[in-house]
């Protein structure tokens, strides 16, 4: 009961912590806020399959990225179209696009997963160069239209040039995508997730079918990095290879889910915010971001390979360890 | 009528042939022990029964229905349940959510999205139920690599067994077991598969002697003989064969 | 023989070229993965890095012929040096584990690339000797393309012979086909480690000698061919030397007659043969189960 009521109110000060947030810092601040909620929110859907299925892949930008040209085309070229269904379709893009791979993907695992993976991220990266056309080449898609957030007709409000508005837009869509993607793994469907991870084998002889549990992670999977895909370009009111496909950007999510630890769901929420400070530290010093992702990935590997959310755990196991010790 | 036939069960590993022909009989509710020589076989006959290769050639049978070249979760909802030789359970999960995953297969909740797991009630207790059954339920909350190597079998059994499976295939649940363990391992076994029929590997012949109703004996691959305990005892190509080495 | 048969033929060459570089780079790959059981991902940076160092060694020397000799050689001990500092202290995660640090460091090279180099690309001459076209039964092929599939075919042997006739090639094979085995001979694993991440090394070290000349050097050059070469290694199979050869080729042809008839999808080509295979075997053409 009482563990209950510390919890309660520890989530009313968080909650009220986000809500005040835009008066509490500048301008800056919350751009880097929505930034850090994107990624978090895509890292956690990285992890989905990293940590709580055992398949690492080095591509999962190619979600992130079509979903936002989805959404940037949809926005361009549909006279009219509101906001939800323009994010709707971008979400749909990415979500046909696992669909149309799950074939491959259930099939492989391991290296060859990864493998596969940094190869169809790095053909999607080119044909977004290439398909000049329909992608703006290396320029994108910049500039296109943001309509209103409403809902029914109930409320509303314009996001386009407006980042407060766009700060509570984002908190409440990726909140509820990070609270979904908690539950996911609170279902018995989550753990059939877990058990696919620890023991294969011993999952298809209790019964379940593999491939199809694996493809429904992975649609899954894809669905959120879409949605974080999806607003990051209406975040920047552009899309480009750069920002979305290119293979850093999935390596960003590795990174952030490493630097968090695999083994919590939370870990890739730690490790984007600390990748994030990190990165805006060494920004300073060095524009080179390969340099900074890569020490940094070499490190956590090599000497932290339990991530930030590891290190708490072993903190806390002391913490309680030496109490123990001293009630004898 | 058997409840499980292989007939003419042929198989080899890239032109190396392991099984010759086997035809192997089990009756519905018997406890039925394979014994043979490390590397007779035995293992793969049960690899190619229960879908993990397809037999190069032969038939597999189960109450009178060809499942030959089935896979393992079809088999599993067919009513077949198994337990390895190398242990294959959820090393990183807990002895309770091991039994759990398996309590839900048995209920067919496979792609439940919507209800949080730990407040089904009702699978709470049948795993508790199970776990009480296997004496596991100490161990409720240890995760399965923090067990001892005998509760380690233990909850190898206890998954091949969760499902509420017609028929067990059992490959060795005594291996590398102590005298102790052995002996309640043997005792475990013999309440969980009553009413079931069970196939059991096994190398410890007082194990065999104390659960088997008929035993097959396999030697490089081939079935020499098959029957009740006495029969195989006093079999003249057995003792020649195998039973002469161990001195029974 | 008419302008089209020309083009074919021309164009084969070029595939043939291409798939030689690729195999080079993907043999080394596979040796190390049957030793090491690990797929290094820093192996297309070790190969732009030998494409470096050539540019280096000709821009003090001049000398194109002392370049394919000297540059190798760095890239060989640079990739050693690496596996002794990083990969064999690893354990953590296994495999996936190895996977991710060895990206860590093509990204860390990547960055010191940029560093020293520049993002410029830079151009290597093609030697002299090796410069213009040389007609054979009337057809012009040009001579630097002829001399990479010569060179290719020699290393290839070289490749062969150290597999076959030597105590090491031996070992190698054992370990390629059956990784414990070795552990259970009880062979001086660290050393046989070294000098197989060497030779590994090597070879792609003489593909970016060999390439510098036909595509400049550049700071994609990794992700360029790179990707080309780990995609022949996944689709021919993880660890299969003989699939990595078909495949190498048949993906030169991919790239040369891609280019000629459906330029902007080229890249379409390869990942949807690799997507095929994978489908039908899933481990690979020549690969088996991990
Ligand atoms: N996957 C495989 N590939 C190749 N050969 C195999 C494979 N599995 C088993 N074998 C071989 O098949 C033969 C039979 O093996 P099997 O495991 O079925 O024997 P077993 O009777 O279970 O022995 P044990 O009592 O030691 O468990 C052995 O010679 C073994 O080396
Ligand atoms: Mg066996």
């Amino acid at each position: 009961m009482k563990d209950k009521i510390t919890k309660i109110s520890l989530w009313l000060m968080v909650a009220m912590f986000l809500l005040a947030y835009p008066k509490l810092f500048g301008m800056y601040y919350v751009n880097l806020f929505v930034t850090f909620m994107v990624f978090a929110v895509f890292s956690l859907s990285f992890n989905m399959l990293l940590g709580f299925t055992g398949l690492l892949s080095f591509g999962h930008a190619i979600f992130f990225g079509i979903s936002g040209y989805g959404t940037a085309l949809a926005l361009r070229h549909i006279e009219g179209i509101p906001l939800f269904p323009a994010i709707g379709l971008g979400v749909l893009a990415a979500v046909i696009l696992a669909v149309v791979l799950c074939p491959v993907v259930v099939r492989v695992t391991g290296t060859a997963f990864a493998m596969v993976h940094l190869a169809f991220g790095q053909l999607m990266y080119v044909l977004a160069l290439k398909l000049r056309n329909i992608t703006g080449g290396e320029d994108g898609i910049g500039n296109f239209p943001i309509p209103n957030v409403s809902l029914f007709g109930l409320f509303s409000f314009p996001l386009k040039n407006n980042p407060v508005n766009f700060y509570y837009f984002a908190l409440v869509i990726l909140g509820i995508c990070t609270w979904l993607m908690w539950f996911f793994t609170k279902t018995p469907f989550g753990q059939i997730q877990v058990g696919i991870r620890d023991n294969t084998k011993r999952i298809d002889y209790l019964g379940f079918k593999v491939p199809e549990s694996k493809s429904v992670i992975y649609v899954t999977s894809a669905f959120f990095a879409g949605v974080a895909g999806s607003i990051y370009g209406l975040f920047h009111n552009l899309v480009s290879a750069d920002g979305s496909l290119n293979v850093l950007v999935s390596f960003t999510a590795i990174t952030a889910t490493l630097i968090g630890g695999i083994g919590s769901f939370f870990g890739p929420i730690w490790g984007t915010a600390i990748f994030q400070i990190l990165e805006e530290l060494t920004i300073r010093f060095t524009e080179q971001v390969e340099l900074v992702t890569g020490i940094i990935m070499i490190i956590v590997i090599m000497y932290a390979p339990r991530g930030f959310t590891g290190f708490l755990a072993t903190l806390k196991l002391k913490w309680q360890l030496s109490r123990a010790k001293r009630r004898g | 009528m058997y409840i499980l036939e292989t007939k003419d069960l042929n198989h080899d590993f890239s032109g190396l042939k392991v099984l010759f022909g086997v035809n192997l009989q089990v009756k519905h509710g018997e406890r039925h022990a394979i014994i043979g020589p490390n590397g007779a076989g035995k293992t793969t006959l049960f690899n190619c029964i229960t879908g993990t290769y397809k037999p190069s050639s032969g038939k597999v049978l189960f109450k009178g229905m060809d499942i030959t070249g089935r896979t393992p979760h079809e088999l599993t909802r067919m009513g077949i349940g198994r337990s390895f030789q190398i242990t294959t359970i959820f090393m990183n999960l807990t002895v309770f959510q091991n039994v759990r995953l398996a309590v839900l297969s048995k209920r067919g909740i496979r792609f439940n999205l919507f209800r949080f797991v730990d407040k089904m009630k009702d699978i709470t207790e049948e795993t508790e139920e199970i776990l009480r059954r296997v004496n596991l339920i100490e161990e409720r909350d240890f995760p399965a690599s923090a067990l001892s190597y005998g509760k380690t079998r233990a909850l190898e059994v206890a998954l091949a067994f969760a499902t509420d499976p017609e028929l067990v295939l059992l490959d060795e649940f005594t291996a590398g077991m102590s005298r102790d363990e052995t002996h309640a391992a043997v005792e475990l076994v013999r309440k969980l598969t009553e009413g079931k029929t069970a196939v059991l590997i096994e190398h410890d012949m007082d194990v065999v002697f104390s659960l088997a109703d008929r035993i097959t004996v396999l030697h490089y691959g081939r079935i020499i003989a098959s029957g009740t305990p006495e029969e195989v005892r006093s079999n003249q190509d057995v003792k020649d064969a195998y039973l002469g080495d161990l001195e029974v | 023989m008419d302008a089209t048969t020309a083009m074919y033929v021309s164009q084969a060459i070029h595939g043939i070229a291409y798939g030689m570089i690729l195999f080079l780079i993907a043999s080394g790959l596979n040796i190390i993965f049957g030793m090491m059981g690990v797929l290094n991902l820093a192996h297309a940076s070790f190969f732009m890095l030998s494409g470096y160092f050539c540019y280096q060694v000709l821009k003090l020397t001049g000398n194109f012929w002392l370049a394919l000799l000297i540059a190798p050689l760095v890239t060989a001990i640079f990739g050693i040096v690496v596996e002794r500092v990083f990969l064999r202290r690893m354990h953590a995660f296994g495999h996936l584990g190895e996977l991710m640090l060895t990206v860590g460091i093509s990204l860390v090279i990547l960055a010191g690339v940029k560093f020293f180099w520049g993002t410029e690309s830079l151009p290597i001459p093609v030697p002299e000797a090796l410069q213009g076209l040389i007609k054979i039964f009337g057809l012009e092929y040009p001579i630097y393309r002829l001399f990479v599939i010569g060179l290719s075919l020699v290393v290839l042997l070289l490749m062969v012979l150290v597999l076959y006739k030597t105590r090491l090639g031996m070992i190698v094979r054992a370990a390629v086909s059956d990784r414990d085995m070795v552990n259970a001979l009880g062979i001086n694993i660290p050393l046989v480690f070294m000098v197989v991440f060497g030779i590994g090394c090597w070879l792609a070290g003489i593909a970016g000698v060999a390439i510098a000349p036909i595509l400049t050097v550049f700071p994609g050059l990794a992700d360029q061919v790179g990707m080309d070469a780990f995609i022949v290694v996944v689709t021919g199979g993880i660890g299969s030397l003989g699939g990595a050869f078909i495949v190498a080729i048949i993906f030169g042809f991919l790239s040369s007659f891609g280019i000629q008839f459906v330029s902007q999808l080229a890249p379409v080509l390869m990942v949807g043969f690799m997507a095929l295979v994978l489908i039908i075997r899933p481990h690979g053409l020549f690969g088996v189960e991990e």
